[in-house]
């Protein structure tokens, strides 16, 4: 497929870029199937919402999961970049070390959990627990986010553009919580400053990456109160 | 439990060369962590200073030229003055002075029972003749996951290092358990922190990271564990190994997660776990990304599938409710379950926690066996029995029970030199097995402690044999507990196994186990 063409494009024509329909399929049938498809050229999967656990651990290729999608999809995500239509279910891009997930509507509970690198986007609401532990991966949520969002965060960015629930970034380490509307409590060990030049840069980088309209000057930075906060 | 003033310190003056001469010998201030000995800058004498601060590491006496000191239990302990015994009191004015409760290394210090109540029965006339020991052969293989996947961990012996972490553990003791993994052709295992490079190779027998210069043979396993910190944890992480361990919890501490205090965050430790340096790393006590038994079952899916059908699943437990929750890790699809008991180590946890949570190790595993018999998966999802097993006669009455095999970990660090002061979460281990700090860690050499940890594995192994072949038996997977007795009322108890002279158990266990007793809701 020409690089012209972008993959939807290519999908219309109907050329030479793989489909997969999951319907009934195991993991391990899908999984066997992918990889052998997985090169240069992007793979579609369709009806795979019965499977938890789907594109675990993939190093390279791009995949296109059309509709809604089960629980864990792009666990321990290695450097694949996967585009979800629909919702996705609990855990998307848990434990994720590389690599980009975009998913088109809403994410459930615990998306971005565990995370070293790489890049998760919400386009419409994320669960609770959203990037909780997160260590270094930059997780994006358009809309809201639930409850919990970014606890013990050791490193990374999360940046919500709607608002958060209750004890946003709680027990937060080291990273950043980038939030352009309002939290319901704010969690321990946090502390609220304003966006530097850099901020402002990074967050206009990563809204235009990917075609996201925010406005950014009313953003918040939250960030630890402490590196070594007193437990009890 | 000791936590202050119980140890005396005392120096045989007439030996001691800083008493004939002073300022000639401070080998004792020099290598004592915790500062009770100081050397007078003035005179040279070498004063006790502070008697409180010895935690009983012995590693003064073990480094004093001429064998001058011995450390005993304070006076003060040998008075009972129960319940107000000493050691509250100081634990009392800790708390009093400091607001912080209490934390401790290692593991438990209350007596529990153990299995020194169950003794074994020789084969004599009646049953099958022993076998000879020395001139038949004793089948001591462990396959982990022979259905189930396509490389099974096929254990030489019925032994495995129990899970401890890079961060609790130094480097040195990281690859000595390695090392002597390959030398016996058993398992080491990662533990939560994260995966050292050499342990990759080294375990596997292999001196280079190209794995082609082999250098011990059978070369061992290599098993990782998945935890709920996720500490360096990633695909690769997960294809390094031989078998993946999902951690549920552990012996010492059920239900909280590991505890390294920022002390041990040494700047490669944090490169490996991958987080700051010199942060605390408290993992969660339990998994974030499982809320019900359903999401367990799908992540044992993905594991299974991250690592290409390969590898055995394995789970770890604490020691808990253990007919339930072997239950619920055979319905998940664990291909071998570790059980830890009250008696398992640790490198540091709360006080109350170490000594007051969890049964014992011999409570733990008729539970454990039972739900395993009930489910048909006796002997084939393999139970590896954990917490307080200290030599051949343990393993073997674990085994006899219904254990598959059996894990060391406290007995791996006291191989390797430990004195056993439980103090191994202030980092300061002077042995260099728990501590982060080069010039402890230096007293370790790798080579020199996985030898000695092979040499005990190889003794443990002939004890396990001569105890299996006198009681009729030849191979380890066809001990029963028709080969063991419970000496006391009270382990007869608790087992079920049958009570010496009465030769039956006892009657509350004539029907058997009742599994609906052992729900969290009393069957109801």
């Amino acid at each position: 497929m020409p690089d012209s063409l972008g993959s939807a494009a290519g999908f219309q024509e109907g050329n030479t870029m793989t489909a997969i329909n999951a319907k009934s399929k195991k993991l391990k049938v899908l999984s066997s199937l992918l990889k052998e498809s997985l090169g240069e050229e992007p793979v579609e999967v369709t009806n795979s919402k019965h499977l938890n656990g789907v594109a675990a651990g993939y190093k390279h290729g791009e995949l296109i999961i059309k509709g809604d999608a089960g629980d864990y999809l792009g666990v321990l995500n290695a450097g694949a970049t996967i585009n979800l239509t629909g919702n996705a279910g609990k855990y998307i891009a848990d434990n994720m070390t590389a690599g980009t997930i975009i998913v088109d509507k809403d994410a459930g509970l615990g998306a971005g959990m565990y995370c070293y690198g790489g890049n998760l986007v919400v386009r419409g609401d994320a669960g609770d627990f959203t990037g909780t532990m997160n260590k270094g991966a930059t997780i994006l949520v358009v809309g809201d986010i639930g409850a919990e969002a970014g606890t013990y965060m050791l490193a990374g960015d999360l940046v919500v553009v709607g608002n958060a629930g209750e004890n946003f970034a709680n027990y937060l380490i080291r990273g950043n919580v980038f939030i352009g509307g309002d939290w319901e409590t704010l969690g321990n060990n946090t502390h609220v400053v304003p966006l530097s030049e850099e901020d402002i840069e990074q967050l206009r980088a990563l809204f235009e990456t990917y075609e996201v309209e925010a406005p950014l000057a009313e953003f918040k930075k939250i960030v630890a109160a402490s590196e070594k906060p007193f437990y009890q | 439990m000791s936590v202050v003033g119980a140890f005396c310190v005392s120096v045989n003056r007439e030996l001691c060369i800083n008493a004939q001469m002073p300022g000639k010998c401070a080998v004792c201030a020099e290598v004592c962590p915790y500062g009770v000995y100081a050397l007078d800058p003035f005179t040279g004498m070498m004063h006790i200073q502070n008697y409180n601060a010895c935690v009983g590491c012995r590693i003064c006496s073990e480094f004093c030229p001429v064998d001058a000191i011995r450390i005993n239990p304070a006076e003060s302990e040998y008075l009972s003055r129960f319940p107000w015994t000493l050691s509250t009191i100081e634990e009392i004015h800790h708390k009093a002075q400091t607001g912080d409760y209490l934390l401790s290394g290692f593991g438990t210090q209350q007596p529990t029972p153990h299995f020194d109540t169950i003794t074994i029965v020789p084969s004599q006339i009646a049953s099958a003749a022993p076998r000879d020991k020395y001139r038949e052969e004793c089948d001591m293989e462990v396959v982990i996951g022979e259905d189930t996947c396509e490389k099974p961990l096929r254990l030489k012996l019925p032994f495995v290092w129990a899970a401890m972490s890079y961060g609790a553990l130094s480097k040195e003791a990281k690859l000595a358990l390695a090392i002597s993994a390959a030398q016996t052709g058993i398992a080491t295992n990662t533990g939560e922190g994260g995966l050292l490079p050499e342990e990759a190779w080294l375990s596997r027998g292999y001196a280079d990271p190209d794995f082609t210069q082999k250098e011990w043979d059978p070369g061992g396993y290599l098993i990782i564990q998945w935890s709920t910190g996720r500490w360096g944890v990633s695909a690769d992480y997960l294809n390094s190994g031989d078998a993946v361990e999902v951690k549920i919890g552990q012996g010492a501490k059920p239900g909280m997660g590991g505890h390294l205090l920022g002390a041990k965050v040494t700047e490669e430790v944090a490169r490996v776990r991958g987080i700051p340096e010199g942060s605390d790393a408290l993992s969660p006590c339990r998994y974030y990304d499982v809320q019900t038994i359903d999401d367990m079952k799908h992540m044992v899916e993905f594991l299974r599938d991250v690592t290409d059908y390969q590898f055995p699943i394995l789970f770890k437990l604490g020691p808990s409710r253990p007919y339930d929750d072997v239950s619920a890790c055979i319905e998940v699809g664990a291909d071998a379950i570790s059980i830890d008991g009250l008696v398992g180590g640790t490198g540091c946890s709360p006080n109350v926690v170490t000594q007051g949570v969890g049964i014992p190790t011999i409570a733990c595993l008729p539970p454990a066996v039972q739900a395993l018999k009930d489910r048909g998966v006796h002997r084939k999802v393999k139970l590896i029995a954990l917490g307080g097993i200290r030599n051949g006669l343990d393993a073997y009455k674990a085994m006899a029970m219904g254990a598959d095999a059996v894990g060391f970990g406290s007995a791996a660090e006291v191989a390797m030199g430990c004195r056993v002061c439980y103090a191994c979460q202030k980092g300061n281990c002077p042995y260099g097995i728990t501590s982060q700090k080069p010039e402890f860690r230096a007293r370790l050499d790798p080579v020199e402690a996985g030898k000695k940890l092979t040499n005990f594995i190889h003794a443990c192994a002939e004890e396990v044999k001569i105890l299996t072949m006198l009681s009729g038996h030849n191979s380890i997977s066809d001990l029963s507990t028709e080969d063991i007795r419970a000496m006391d009322l009270n382990t007869a108890a608790l087992t079920g196994l049958k009570l010496v002279g009465y030769e039956r158990p006892l009657s509350m266990w004539e029907d058997g186990f009742t599994p609906a007793a052992l729900t969290r809701d009393n069957g109801k």
